[in-house]
């Protein structure tokens, strides 16, 4: 690209070159072999004759000041006539030889082949070197001084265009060799490539950013001040020896900027949303983007977002409501002075501002001092104003953090008074990143939803207050399995029912995870459901194997659902109504653990009964035990989870619990924690629920029943005897609504109903009212017309009373209503 | 409460006329020993208690015949306004003196001669006869009834007497065969009744007893049969004493209503007190049946149980 010359003139360059040396008056002193193999002549034939002779038609040479009596030298082209005739077209160069008084003595001409057109070429590409966008420079491989001059440089700032013979010209401060010179890697290059002869590429950095602003007075050249080097070697052709090394130097801010955003995303990529927390990932990417790529950056979140909520996908609508969730300054310290919002904090954007709008349109938006909703913006806001005011805040760029189509709030980037505006670079950048930190937000948003719900799931499946009931005295503990699988299917429950009865459920739904703790809670509102329809206790155990049949095949035929087993649920059961009347406890057992009893004389027991098969088998029939207990007497009811273990069977671990029931502990809860401390192993593989019950008993003082022949006669009889069985009880204040009660449903009894029929009053923590007949048919609520006759009894009951209702019996049904005891 | 008679007294404070303002109770302690019983007890409490709005003191005569002191004290010397009478046997001299004498008097129970003057009794006849309803409306047919013992039976027109019809008139409504049995009023007699029933007709599923003396032996009886309470046998007393819970299990029967009959007692003197020219009411209460744990659904003698409504789909295949 470049020559240049390494000695004196330009020997070497050309094989067709010829000196001759003509004397001022033109008479040729001297014929150099080089002209004797051009022309032909030898020097014997040519030496004393007029140089002119030598020209082909004796025309002027077509050159500028082509005469040899001016002391300048000239160049030019000519036909000369070669010695056997032919015309040999050459371009001359004469160089004045001066004496010492000035005058020139002789001529020296250098006489090349070729056209005249190579001269100008080679002026062209001095021109071009010299205006060349590109920074050039050559290097001498081995100056006097040993140290590697800059021969000539070139630069499209018009640094440096000395042309050959390279004077240095002022540069503007920007030029790449200025700081190059003072760059010993890129010394260091160009000794290796004059070393080595091979090519070289070197890249100079951009100088760090600088934080403090004061540093650069003009911003835009500290941000652009990288290049890259293309060095090589300059081989003189005729020997191939390494003579220089030229340089090309191109300005790579645009390609640095490029690759420093790349390295922005990738670190993004890294960096954000290396956890499952909605702020700490917004605050990640507040951390990456400052002082990178702006010197404040805010993320505001809508509110619901930060709730785990599902927000309203697509835009959101103007003068949107936003939580500020990070923020990060390029300030020193944790504080951030430059924000106008504090963490956590609420704000309100007007639909004209830079992140409403950009909200609004679903698109990033660029803003800055210029754009006057973004002054209307800074001026709505006195804090804002205040903080624009005192860091210069000149530029914005707002972008809408959405993932998956759903908008979740808007980051915020701006640039200080030390910084350039945003340009339009920077804007995709901002939205390639707060795309990556949204996706990382909606991921947390998603996974706290996900936790919470499977958290609330879990909470709601298991209960925590028993609802109060005097039938039993109870304590209860659940403890998840110890291995990761957190929730689990067991389950117990206390339901109360009607006529002061109570309920004890506990159950197991086979394997671990929200599936098993889903089913679980399927099972558990459905036998609470069951349980409220007041089934007995071999009904309901059929209904709910009916139902757990009927999600088995939901489940399989559901598409697409993770086969992760056969598709089958696998539960077991044990449903319990104790009535503290009769002091009989009916169970029933769908393939559960059956319970221990331990009576008040002391006496531990096994529960027998009939196992039963389990949930979702189908068609085999549950049976019922019943089992009368003295009042205190103690049951416990458990998951498979607590008696057994690797290391023992049921029965033995159905021993042990009858050991540990046994042993004397004041309290029911006390006596759960010995039970768990002496049968749960150091890491229990399944969850484990334990349920302990300690029954009351309602005595005669608290219970009257009477049998009630079919005889409407008999209504009056029944309301005196209720009544009277109130004064007895105290409770004469109760007396009025009882007396209508008994009469409606006596009646009811009579008119509809079965015999035998009995009337049933009890005493507890309200007062109950049962009338019982042989008919299983149940009365409905219905309403009455303004002319029907009949239909108004069970309306009045339900105005009258807190609660009524029917449950089937053995014997027929029975019609309750509770009324609650009068204060006192 | 049925066959109610009497109209409602109100209760006034104080008696106009030149009165003692106290009334008589002629109640013989009857438990061993002659203690009181708690039934007894709880008749003279709820006199007293009646008496006293009325401004009445009560002077209370242990005395079981017309030879005792303070029951002559009481009718000589006019220290009472009035007498209620109490363990009213079928002759009683007391009755037959109070009457001849002319004193006010009420009863509580009755016999021929106390039909003359005023008196509150529970309606034995209706109680056996709702007895044999509750056994029946639980399915069963073959029904017993055990009464008192034959001489108590035999002296006349008592509770014994009436029960026996209540429950005979009851099983014939019923279409039912009446089987009517005296026994005496102890232990063995009981285990020696069931013994008998069962001879008789091996297929009874339920007993009617008016003897709760005898329930203990009852009980006692159908366990070595192998007949289980309520289970294979229902047991159902006509009137109860409180012990009736006690026993096991507590034996479902009428209450006495011992604070009712006295109220009543005191209400009917009164009356006739106020206006002595005034006829004699009569009242009869006929407690509902308690229901306790001896009786149960008839389940022995399938073929005489009402066929169901829905056919019971049994699971035992």
């Amino acid at each position: 690209m470049v020559t240049y010359d390494l000695g004196d003139g330009y020997c070497g360059c050309s094989i067709d070159v010829a000196t001759v040396t003509v004397s001022p008056d033109g008479v040729v002193t001297g014929w150099s072999e080089g002209a004797r193999r051009l022309l032909g002549h030898h020097a014997r034939e040519v030496v004393g004759r007029a140089a002119a002779d030598l020209l082909l038609g004796r025309e002027v040479p077509e050159a500028v000041g082509s005469t040899f009596t001016a002391s300048r030298g000239w160049s030019g082209t000519a036909g000369l006539r070669h010695r056997d005739g032919h015309r040999v077209e050459v371009t001359l160069h004469a160089h004045p030889s001066l004496g010492g008084d000035g005058t020139p003595q002789g001529f020296v001409v250098i006489v090349t082949t070729g056209p005249a057109e190579s001269e100008r070429d080679r002026r062209m590409v001095e021109w071009a070197f010299a205006q060349s966008s590109i920074a050039l420079s050559v290097h001498p491989t081995a100056s006097p001084s040993g140290q590697l001059d800059v021969a000539a440089e070139s630069g499209e700032r018009g640094a440096g265009v000395g042309g050959v013979g390279g004077e240095h010209a002022p540069e503007t401060g920007s030029g790449p060799y200025e700081a190059a010179d003072a760059d010993e890697g890129f010394l260091r290059c160009v000794r290796q490539v004059a070393e080595e002869g091979t090519p070289m590429r070197y890249e100079r950095p951009a100088p760090e950013p600088s934080s403090a602003p004061a540093t650069t007075a003009t911003p835009d050249a500290a941000r652009h001040r990288a290049w890259i080097i293309e060095l090589w070697p300059v081989r003189d052709p005729a020997t191939g020896e390494v003579v220089g090394v030229g340089t090309a130097a191109f300005d790579s801010a645009d390609q640095h900027s490029a690759r420093e955003r790349l390295a922005l995303l990738q670190e993004a990529g890294a960096c954000v949303g290396t956890t499952l927390n909605v702020t700490r990932t917004a605050q990640e990417l507040a951390d990456l983007a400052v002082p990178r790529l702006a010197d404040f950056a805010s993320l505001d979140l809508l509110d619901s977002v930060l709730r785990g909520e599902e927000p309203v996908p697509g835009p959101v609508d103007a003068a949107v409501v936003l939580r500020r969730v990070a923020h990060q300054s390029s300030a020193e310290g944790t504080d951030v002075p430059e924000a106008a919002v504090d963490l956590g904090a609420i704000d309100t954007y007007p639909p004209f501002s830079p992140p409403a709008r950009c909200l609004t349109g679903g698109r990033p938006v660029l803003s800055g001092v210029d754009d006057p909703d973004f002054a209307r913006w800074i001026a709505g806001d006195e804090r804002r104003t205040a903080r624009v005011e005192e860091y210069g805040f000149h530029s914005v760029m707002a972008t809408p953090l959405r993932a998956r189509g759903i908008t979740l709030g808007v980051a915020v980037f701006a640039r200080t008074a030390a910084s350039p505006p945003f340009e339009q670079d920077d804007l995709i950048l901002a939205e390639e990143l707060a795309g990556r930190a949204a996706v990382g937000v909606d991921n947390a948003r998603r996974y706290t939803r996900e936790r919470t719900n499977a958290l609330t799931l879990q909470r709601s499946l298991l209960p925590r207050d028993f609802p109060k009931q005097a039938a039993v005295e109870v304590a209860h503990r659940y403890l998840p399995a110890g291995t990761g699988a957190g929730v689990g299917g067991d389950w117990f429950d206390v339901v109360p029912l009607s006529g002061t009865r109570v309920a004890l459920v506990v159950g197991d739904v086979v394997g671990h995870g929200i599936h098993a703790s889903a089913t679980m809670g399927r099972l558990r509102t459905a036998v609470r459901t069951l349980a409220d329809v007041d089934l007995p206790p071999d009904e309901l155990l059929t209904h709910l194997d009916d139902l757990v049949i009927h999600l088995t095949s939901d489940d399989a035929s559901a598409e697409g659902r993770i086969r992760d087993d056969t598709g089958e649920i696998g539960a077991t059961c044990l449903y319990a109504v104790y009535d503290p009347v009769s002091r009989v406890c009916t169970m029933a057992s769908a393939g559960h653990v059956p319970p221990v009893v331990l009576l008040p004389d002391g006496t531990v027991s096994v529960v027998r009964l009939s196992p039963g098969p389990l949930l979702g088998v189908g068609g085999l029939p549950f049976e019922a035990t019943e089992l009368e207990l003295p009042e205190g007497s103690l049951l416990a009811f458990c998951t498979d989870g607590l008696i057994e273990a690797r290391d023992r069977d049921i029965g033995l671990g159905l021993e042990r619990l009858c050991e540990a029931l046994a042993s004397p502990v004041p309290s029911l809860d006390a006596t759960c924690d010995a039970i768990l401390q002496a049968l749960l192993p150091e890491s229990p593989a399944d969850d484990v629920a334990l349920l302990l019950a300690r029954t009351r008993a309602l005595h005669a003082d608290q219970v009257a029943a009477w049998y009630l022949p079919s005889d409407p006669a008999i209504v009056a009889d029944a309301r005196a005897q209720a009544s009277r069985q109130l004064a007895a009880w105290g409770l004469e204040d109760a007396a009025f609504v009882t007396e209508l009660v008994v009469s409606e449903l006596v009646t009811n009894a009579i008119r509809y109903g079965a015999v035998p029929i009995g009337l049933r009053l009890i005493r507890d923590r309200a007062l109950i009212c049962e009338v019982s007949d042989a008919s299983s048919t149940a009365p409905h609520l219905r309403r009455a017309r303004t002319y029907d006759e009949g239909g108004r009894g069970l309306h009045m009951v339900a105005q009258l009373t807190q609660g009524w209702g029917t449950r089937q019996t053995p014997m027929g049904k029975t019609i309750w209503a509770e009324q609650p005891l009068p204060a006192g | 409460m049925a066959e109610r008679t009497g109209d409602q007294t109100t209760p006034h404070t104080a008696a106009t006329d030149g009165g003692t303002h106290t009334l008589g109770l002629l109640y013989p302690p009857s438990g061993r020993n002659r203690e009181y019983t708690t039934m007894q007890l709880a008749f003279v409490g709820g006199i007293a208690e009646a008496a006293t709005p009325y401004g009445y003191d009560l002077l209370l005569s242990p005395g079981d015949s017309h030879d005792d002191p303070l029951f002559l004290r009481m009718i000589g010397d006019r220290r009472v306004d009035g007498v209620i009478v109490m363990e009213i046997r079928r002759e009683d001299d007391r009755v037959e003196r109070l009457a001849e004498a002319g004193f006010p008097f009420v009863a509580i129970g009755r016999n021929h001669r106390a039909d003359m003057a005023d008196w509150v009794d529970l309606d034995f006849a209706g109680l056996a006869g709702g007895c044999v309803q509750h056994l029946a409306d639980l399915g069963h047919t073959r029904i017993a009834f055990v009464n008192r013992s034959e001489q108590l039976f035999n002296s006349g027109y008592g509770f014994a007497r009436l029960g026996d019809e209540g429950y005979t008139e009851a099983m014939k409504k019923l279409l039912l065969t009446p089987r009517a049995y005296l026994c005496g009023d102890d232990l063995a007699s009981g285990e020696e009744v069931v013994e008998r029933i069962l001879r008789d007709d091996p297929a009874t599923t339920a007993l009617v007893t008016q003897n709760e003396a005898a329930l203990e032996g009852i009980y006692r009886g159908l366990t070595r049969h192998g007949q289980s309470v309520p289970r294979d046998f229902s047991v159902v007393g006509v009137a109860a004493t409180p012990w009736a819970e006690q026993v096991s299990p507590p034996l479902t029967a009428a209450e006495i209503p011992a604070k009712e009959m006295s109220r009543v007692a005191v209400e009917l003197m009164m009356r006739r007190l106020r206006s002595p020219g005034s006829p004699p009411r009569h009242v009869l209460l006929k407690p509902l049946i308690t229901l306790r744990a001896s009786t149960g659904r008839c389940r022995s003698d399938p073929g005489s149980e009402p066929e169901p409504e829905f056919p019971d789909f049994g699971l035992d295949f």
